[in-house]
């Protein structure tokens, strides 16, 4: 009874400042969401996100830079780290390069790094694909929607793959060694190990991994702002990058206000279905 | 003998792919270093120069006379005050969440799980409106307060399994030869764990560091503003201004670098107890 009081005064700033904070802000959107710009209660807001053809858009793009993004940051991330285990000497290094300097790179610095690369004229991508014979022409990589997005979802496959890279490296360290001894006893090939141990030991931080990099995928905004602006044509326009023009382009704040809400729903309803299962363990 | 050779196999792949994958992940910044030294008439040069012929430091020069130093204060500022206030807020609930049972500690939990998903976009324009109300707009305190619901509830995740990873009967031990419990705390958990915290307490200096979008947006003062917002001023619609604007990227991202080569073992280590564990 006395430890309950002590953890729940130690747990107080916590409530205070951070569930207060975010409580409010959440309240103030809501409120906001539902006013119009004399201050009256309207479902306006609402109604014209989901009439906006430009909203259907972002949902869409949001959907592709998301699928694209994490397939090519969970695969690539995997490959790294089961890599980077099967060596010893030079892991630091490795780990240095591959892992650390993506990350490290501020947001802002890999937009106009991977814009300066992209350039059609003065690129050095379109250079090299020329003279190793990938591509005949110089590709105009931001000019079309297409090929816009094609652009931005490698940008970020460089930019966040060291994430789960760095899980994965965290999660096969936890597997016990015996279990692939024992494998190779029985006489089981390096496939059928991956496949029959490392997957299914790793599947709870598969699980984790897809969790962060979906949420973050999808709220993830300085690398679109940078590289595209959300253009051309809208072509990389996501549902945050779309928000951020409504609120400080267009200045309609109730209007990004609600699909504000629209947005976080969306978060919060992948968010909770993720952490039920996890939070279930931790109480346990 | 022929499980060895395999192994060695095995090896020499895992090599040449590593170092395959290291050229091409390293080469987009190395080609940001190579362009921060070039004349622009060699980074607008047709065929592309790859080399930089004559290295010149006219961009390194340009950005100091821009008074990078400046914003490279604000933003040192800006990412010590996120670190020690998340460290603050977020050291106590941590050590609850790892020691004691008490009601609603399942919701609670849940909530600082997923509070830390939580699109900042979402809250840029009701934290702007809320700092000019309390008359914190424009201040490198306001920006800091508007990071703290970003940056304290992984520092909870992370703190809590270190603090978890300390066997209880160590404390016990010490309660035991009448040692109170704030006293056990820092006598005992807080030296072991220091490296942990640390760890934790970079990585939201580093989260304000590079972070963009509420550092451009609430503060306008052109005096307090951080690396981001000073670089992404170069940035033009129709012209960019490459030479400087590599040359303070460099700078900018030179203090993180460092930072997480050296912490690196901290961080993995954390997330192996943390977020991978569960």
């Amino acid at each position: 009874m006395r430890e309950e009081k002590v953890a729940l005064r130690m747990i107080m700033p916590y409530v205070l400042i951070i569930m207060g904070l975010v409580g409010f802000m959440l309240l103030s959107n809501i409120v906001m969401s539902f006013l119009d710009d004399r201050g009256k209660f309207t479902f306006q807001n609402y109604v014209s996100v989901f009439k906006d053809s430009v909203f259907y858009k972002s949902v869409l793009n949001t959907c592709v830079w998301v699928v694209g993004s994490v397939a090519g940051q969970i695969t690539l991330g995997l490959v790294v780290a089961l890599l980077l285990t099967q060596i010893r000497r030079g892991q630091v290094f490795f780990r240095s390069v591959i892992l650390i300097l993506p990350w490290a790179t501020l947001d802002i610095v890999a937009g106009v790094m991977w814009r300066w690369m992209y350039n059609d004229m003065y690129g050095v991508l379109n250079d090299i694909l020329v003279k190793i014979g990938l591509s005949k022409n110089y590709i105009p990589w931001l000019a079309t929607p297409r090929m816009a997005m094609f652009a931005v979802i490698i940008a970020n496959i460089w930019k966040g793959f060291c994430l789960s890279g760095m899980f994965f490296l965290a999660g096969i360290q936890t597997i016990p060694q015996e279990l692939y001894e024992a494998a190779e006893i029985d006489g089981a090939n390096a496939f059928g190990r991956f496949w029959n141990i490392t997957v299914p030991q790793l599947r709870p931080v598969l699980t984790t991994t897809l969790m962060f990099t979906i949420i973050w995928t999808i709220n993830y905004f300085p690398l679109i702002y940078i590289m595209t602006g959300g253009g051309p044509n809208y072509g990389t326009e996501t549902v945050v990058t779309y928000i951020y023009r409504l609120s400080f382009r267009f200045l309609e704040y109730n209007k990004a206000a609600a699909l504000s809400n629209v947005l976080f729903l969306v978060v919060f309803t992948i968010a909770y279905l993720f952490t039920r299962k996890m939070a279930r363990e931790v109480a346990a | 003998m022929r499980r060895s050779t395999k192994r060695k196999t095995v090896k020499i792949i895992s090599y040449v792919l590593l170092s395959f994958i290291a050229v091409v992940v390293a080469f987009p910044f190395i080609w940001l270093v190579l362009t921060s030294f070039k004349t622009y008439e060699e980074i607008y040069s047709y065929p592309i120069i790859y080399l930089p012929k004559s290295w010149t430091l006219e961009h390194y020069q340009k950005i100091s006379s821009l008074d990078f130093h400046r914003y490279f204060l604000n933003s040192v500022i800006v990412g010590t005050g996120t670190m020690f206030l998340s460290l603050l807020i977020g050291i106590f609930p941590a050590y609850a969440f790892s020691r004691y049972s008490f009601r609603g500690k399942a919701p609670l939990l849940v909530s600082v799980l997923i509070f830390q998903m939580f699109p900042m976009i979402v809250f840029l324009v009701p934290m702007f409106k809320f700092l000019d109300k309390v008359g914190l707009l424009d201040t490198h305190l306001g920006l800091i307060l508007a990071y703290i619901p970003f940056t304290t509830p992984i520092t909870i995740v992370f703190l809590r399994s270190f603090f978890l990873s300390v066997p209880k009967s160590l404390e016990e031990a010490a309660l035991i030869d009448g040692c109170t419990r704030t006293k056990a705390f820092f006598r005992i958990i807080f030296p072991v764990t220091l490296p942990g915290i640390a760890a934790v307490g970079v990585y939201a200096f580093l989260f304000a560091w590079s972070e963009l979008l509420y550092s451009m947006s609430l503060l306008i003062s052109k005096r307090l503003q951080t690396i981001p917002t000073f670089l992404s001023v170069f940035v033009g619609q129709y012209q960019t201004r490459w030479g400087p604007l590599f040359a303070g990227s460099v700078f900018a991202t030179l203090p993180p670098l460092v930072v997480f080569i050296l912490l690196q073992r901290y961080f993995i280590s954390g997330l192996v107890s943390g977020a991978v564990k569960e």
